[in-house]
C-alpha cells in the first residue's frame, strides 16, 4: 500500500493560536486531491475502490448546536443536542465557497462513525472525539452536558474531529465518512449494514493476547508504555490545572472587596477620597478580568484533552498488533505441533505425550490404513496451516508497516500541535501578566494622588 | 524577604563577657565624640567594656558583636520624614541591629537605638543604647501618663496571637524593628513629645532599669493635673469638631479592619494558589522526560512556572511583612486616640460641672473661683493640643497610606513583571525548530 506523501496541503494547518479551530474560522481541509495512488487500504471493506470523493477543496464546519427532544430506542422521551454540519466546496477560480451539504447529527452518531473507523482502520491512529461527559472541571464550570459552555466546547471539538478525519490521507477516502457528511437519513443503517460490529475484536480476546503474546514488535511495546505514561501525565496535568484555575479565581475575586471598602472609606476622607475611590474602581476591573482569562485557558485544556484521548487511540493500534502477533504465534504453534504429530505417526515414535498415544497403548495399535488416513488428514491440515501462516505473516508485516507509517505521521502532528498549544498558553500568560501590570499601575497612580 | 521557613536569629548562647568586645568599643571607625581631649566618662566606660560588666536591661549577656556605629553609616540609614523636609532637624533616632540574648531565665531580643542631636537637652551629641520591647512599652506608658493631652503613637502588638509565629524568626524581628523605628521617629517628629524627659532618658541612659525603679517622673504641669481628673462627670455637649473626630475615628477603624481582613484573605488565597502551582510545574517536567522533540519546550514551561511560583512567594512574604503590620498599627493608633478623646471629654465635663456648681451657689458677685479657672485652663490646653495633634496625625496618615498603598501596588507590579519576563523568555524556546530526534 502506498501511503500518500505527507503533503503540507493535505494537512490540516490550524491557525497558530487556535489549533482547535475558531468557531467562525471554518477551517479548510484540502483533501485527497491526488487522483492517483488510491489503492484499497488496510483491511476494511468500507472503502471504495474509487479514488476519493473530494474532488475539490472542502470546508467542514460544525456551525450550530440545538437542543432537541425525541424518543429513544425504548420509546422514552429524551433530550439531546444535535449539531449542524455544513460542508462547502471551494471553487478554485474565485475562492467562493458553495454550500454543498448540510445535515444534523447527534453525538452518538459521531461515536458510531468513530467505532466504525476503528474497526476498519486498525492500523490508523484514529482521531478522538471530545469527551462525552465534562471532566477535570474547576468549580465554576458546570459538569452538566446541557450547559451552554460545555455544548459550545463540544461543538468545537466535534468540528475538530471531522477536520482531523478529513485531513487524514487514509481516512478521508472512506465512503462511510463521506456519507456521514452528505447523507442524513439512513446513514445509521448503512453503517450497520457493513457489519463492522461483528468484525470488531472482542475486548476479552485482546486482553488475552496482551498477556500471552511472546514476541511483539519492540517498537509497539515501547509505544504502549509511552501511551500509558502519556495518559497518566496528561490526566495529572489536567487535574492540577483545574485546581490552579480554582485558586487563581479566588485570588482575583477577593480583590473585588477592595473596590467596595475603598469606596466606603473614601466617603469619610477629604483629600484622600478621590484617589481611593478611583483605585477601588481598578480593583473591580481586576477582579472581573479573571473570567475571560480562565475561559481562554479552557481552550488550552481542551487541546491537552485531545491528546489525552489520542493516547487511547495509540493504545488501540498497539493492541491490534498484539492480537495479530498472538494469532500468528498460535497459528505457528499449532502448525508445529501438527507437524510433529505427523512425524511421529510416520516414524512410529512417540516423543510427546498424546491422547492417541495413550489410547494406542491401552487399546492396541491402530491399523496401518487408519494411520495412513490420519497422516493424510494431518498433511492436508499442515498445508493449509502453512498457507495460513504465510498469509498471516504477510498480513502482520503489512500491518506493522502501515501502522508504523501512520504513527510517524501522528508523532509529527502531535509535536506540532502541542508546541502550538504551549505557545498559545505562554501567550495567554503573557497577556494576563500585562493586564495585571496595567491594572496595578493604574491603581498606583490613583494612590499617588491621595 | 526570604522564601522558605522563617530563619531563627543566630545565637551563640551564653558567653563569658570577657570574650565579647562591646559593640561600641570600636577602634578607628568610632567618631571622635566629645572632642580630642579626655572623652567624657560615659564613653570612657563604654570603651573599656571588655573588662567591666556590660549593663544591659535585666543584665543579660550580649552575644556576638556588631559593627560600631560610625556616623556616616548612621546618616545613610536615616529616613527623613517627608513633611519635615526643609525644616531644620536637630534630632535623629534610629532603631537597628537586633540581637538575641540567651540567659538562664529567658531569651529576648534587644535593638540598638542610635541618637544624634544638637539639642541642649542632650549632654552628648551622640548616643547608642540597647533596648528591648519591654522598654518601649514602658516609654509609651510614661508618655501617655505624662502627656495625656497628646496622641501617642502605637507600638507593634506585644503578643503574637495568630498562627505559629516564631518570635525569634528573622522576618518577625525585622517587622518589629521597623515598627519600633517608626514609633520613635513619630515621637521625634512631635514638637512636644520629643522633648519629653522620659524620652530623653530612654534614648540616653545606660541603665534604664535603675531609672525605672526610681519612679522619678517630671510630669508636665498639665499632665499632672489631668492625671487627677476624676471620671464620673457627664458631658453636656461635645464640641462639633471633637464629635466629628470621634465619628471619623470610628468609621476609620472599621474600614481599616475590613481592609485588614481582605488583605489577609488575599494572602491566604495566594498561598493556596502557590501550593497548587508548586505541584503544577513539576508535572511538565515529568512529561518532558517522556518526550523527544517536546522535551525542551515542556521543561521550559516547567521552569517558567517555577519562577512564577517564586515570584508569588516573594509577593506574599512582602505583603505579610510590610503591609499587614502597618495596617494593624493604624488600627491601634486610632484605638489609643479614642481614649485620648474620652479623656478630653472628661476634662470638659469636669469643668462644666464645676462651672454649674458655681452658678448655682448664687453669690452676689459671680466670680469664677480659682479651681474652676484651672479647669477651664486645662480644658482649653487639652483642646488645643489635641487639635494640633489631630491635624498632624491626619497629614501623616495621608502620607503613610499613600506610601503603603503605593507600595502594595508596586509589589504586585513587580510580581507580574517577573512572571512576564519568565514567559516572554520561553517563547523563543518554544518556537525553536528542532531536528528530528
Amino acid at each position: 500500500m502506498e501511503q500518500a506523501p505527507p503533503d503540507p496541503e493535505r494537512r490540516l494547518q490550524p491557525a497558530p493560536l487556535e489549533p482547535l479551530g475558531h468557531p467562525d474560522a471554518g477551517l479548510e481541509a484540502v483533501v485527497g486531491e491526488e487522483v492517483e495512488a488510491a489503492r484499497d487500504e488496510g483491511s476494511g471493506d468500507g472503502t471504495m475502490t474509487e479514488n476519493n470523493f473530494w474532488l475539490k477543496k472542502i470546508e467542514i464546519s460544525v456551525s450550530e448546536a440545538e437542543k432537541r427532544t425525541g424518543r429513544n430506542a425504548m420509546n422514552m422521551q429524551e433530550t439531546y443536542t444535535a449539531y449542524l454540519i455544513e460542508t462547502r466546496s471551494v471553487e478554485h477560480i474565485d475562492g467562493q465557497s458553495v454550500l454543498t451539504d448540510s445535515l444534523w447529527r447527534r453525538y452518538s452518531e459521531f461515536e458510531l462513525l468513530r467505532n466504525y473507523l476503528l474497526v476498519y482502520y486498525p492500523h490508523v491512529v484514529v482521531p478522538p472525539l471530545p469527551e462525552k461527559r465534562a471532566e477535570f472541571v474547576w468549580h465554576k464550570l458546570s459538569a452538566d452536558n446541557m450547559d451552554p459552555d460545555f455544548v459550545e466546547r463540544r461543538r468545537i471539538g466535534l468540528e475538530n474531529f471531522l477536520l482531523r478525519v478529513a485531513s487524514h490521507p487514509i481516512l478521508c477516502r472512506d465512503k462511510i465518512f463521506y456519507l456521514f457528511l452528505t447523507q442524513e437519513g439512513n446513514w445509521k443503517e448503512t453503517v450497520n449494514e457493513t457489519g463492522f460490529q461483528l468484525k470488531a475484536d472482542s475486548r476479552l480476546k485482546a486482553l488475552n493476547a496482551t498477556f500471552r503474546v511472546k514476541n511483539p514488535d519492540k517498537r509497539f511495546t515501547e509505544l504502549k508504555h509511552y501511551s500509558d505514561e502519556l495518559q497518566s501525565v496528561i490526566s495529572h496535568l489536567l487535574r492540577v490545572r483545574a485546581r490552579v484555575a480554582d485558586r487563581l479565581y479566588g485570588v482575583y475575586k477577593v480583590h473585588g472587596n477592595y473596590g467596595r471598602v475603598f469606596s466606603e472609606w473614601s466617603a469619610i476622607e477629604k483629600e484622600m477620597g478621590d484617589g481611593l475611590q478611583s483605585a477601588g474602581h481598578h480593583m473591580d476591573v481586576y477582579a472581573s478580568s479573571i473570567d475571560d482569562i480562565l475561559e481562554d485557558e479552557e481552550h488550552y485544556a481542551d487541546q491537552l484533552k485531545e491528546y489525552l484521548f489520542y493516547a487511547e487511540a495509540l493504545r488501540a493500534v498497539c493492541r491490534k498488533h498484539e492480537l495479530m502477533q498472538y494469532d500468528l504465534e498460535m497459528a505457528a504453534q499449532d502448525l508445529a505441533s501438527k507437524k510433529q504429530q505427523c512425524e511421529e505417526l510416520a516414524t512410529g515414535t512417540v516423543r510427546t505425550f498424546s491422547l492417541k498415544g495413550m489410547t494406542t497403548k491401552l487399546f492396541g495399535q491402530e491399523t496401518p490404513e487408519q494411520r495412513e488416513a490420519r497422516i493424510k488428514v494431518l498433511e492436508e491440515q499442515i498445508n493449509e496451516g502453512e498457507q495460513q501462516l504465510k498469509s498471516k505473516n504477510l498480513e502482520g508485516r503489512e500491518f506493522v508497516k502501515n501502522a508504523w507509517a501512520d504513527i510517524e505521521r501522528f508523532k509529527e502532528q502531535k509535536n506540532r500541535d502541542l508546541k502550538e498549544a504551549l505557545i498559545s498558553y505562554a501567550v495567554m500568560q503573557i497577556s494576563m501578566c500585562k493586564k495585571g501590570i496595567q491594572v496595578w499601575t493604574n491603581a498606583k497612580e490613583c494612590f499617588s494622588k491621595m | 524577604m526570604s522564601g522558605g521557613p522563617p530563619k531563627a536569629l543566630p545565637s551563640t548562647g551564653p558567653h563569658s563577657l570577657r570574650d565579647m568586645p562591646h559593640p561600641l568599643a570600636g577602634s578607628s571607625s568610632e567618631e571622635a565624640v566629645g572632642g580630642d581631649s579626655t572623652p567624657s566618662p560615659d564613653l570612657l566606660m563604654a570603651r573599656s567594656f571588655g573588662d567591666k560588666d556590660l549593663i544591659l536591661p535585666n543584665g543579660g549577656t550580649p552575644v556576638g558583636t556588631s559593627s560600631p556605629a560610625s556616623s556616616s553609616s548612621l546618616l545613610n540609614r536615616l529616613q527623613l520624614d517627608d513633611d519635615l523636609d526643609g525644616e531644620t532637624r536637630d534630632l535623629f533616632v534610629t532603631v537597628d541591629d537586633p540581637k538575641k540574648h540567651v540567659c538562664t531565665m529567658e531569651t529576648y531580643i534587644t535593638y540598638r537605638i542610635t541618637t544624634k542631636s544638637t539639642r541642649v537637652e542632650f549632654d552628648l551629641p551622640e548616643y547608642s543604647v540597647r533596648r528591648r520591647y519591654q522598654d518601649f512599652d514602658w516609654l509609651r506608658n510614661k508618655l501617655e501618663e505624662s502627656q495625656p493631652t497628646h496622641l501617642i503613637p502605637p507600638l507593634p502588638e506585644k503578643f503574637v496571637v495568630k498562627g505559629v509565629v516564631d518570635r525569634f524568626s528573622e522576618e518577625f524581628v525585622e517587622t518589629r524593628r521597623k515598627a519600633l523605628d517608626k514609633f520613635l521617629k513619630r515621637i521625634t517628629d512631635h514638637p512636644v513629645l520629643s522633648f519629653n524627659e522620659h524620652f530623653n532618658v530612654f534614648l540616653t541612659a545606660k541603665d534604664l532599669n535603675a531609672y525605672k525603679k526610681q519612679g522619678m517622673a517630671l510630669l508636665t504641669r498639665v499632665g499632672e493635673s489631668v492625671k487627677h481628673v476624676t471620671g464620673g462627670y457627664k458631658l453636656r455637649s461635645r464640641p462639633l469638631e471633637f464629635a466629628a473626630i470621634g465619628e471619623y475615628l470610628d468609621m476609620f477603624a472599621l474600614k481599616l479592619g475590613t481592609i485588614d481582613r481582605i488583605a489577609q484573605r488575599i494572602i491566604k488565597e495566594e498561598i493556596e494558589y502557590l501550593v497548587e502551582l508548586r505541584e503544577y510545574g513539576p508535572v511538565y517536567s515529568t512529561w518532558s522526560a517522556l518526550e523527544g522533540e517536546l522535551a525542551e519546550p515542556l521543561e521550559g514551561v516547567s521552569a517558567c512556572i517555577g519562577n512564577c511560583s517564586t515570584a508569588l512567594e516573594e509577593l506574599t512574604d512582602d505583603m505579610t511583612e510590610d503591609f499587614l503590620p502597618v495596617l494593624r498599627e493604624y488600627i491601634l493608633y486610632s484605638d489609643s486616640m479614642k481614649s485620648v478623646l474620652k479623656k478630653r471629654d472628661q476634662v470638659q465635663a469636669e469643668y462644666e460641672a464645676k462651672l454649674e456648681a458655681v452658678a448655682l451657689r448664687k453669690e452676689d458677685r459671680p466670680k469664677v473661683p480659682a479651681d474652676v479657672e484651672k479647669c477651664q485652663d486645662r480644658m482649653e490646653c487639652f483642646n488645643a493640643d489635641l487639635k494640633a495633634d489631630m491635624e498632624r496625625w491626619q497629614n501623616n496618615k495621608r502620607q503613610d497610606f499613600r506610601q503603603l498603598l503605593m507600595g502594595m501596588a508596586d509589589k504586585n507590579i513587580q510580581y507580574y513583571e517577573k512572571c512576564l519576563m519568565a514567559w516572554e523568555s520561553i517563547i523563543p524556546l518554544l518556537q525553536e525548530k528542532q531536528e528530528a530526534k
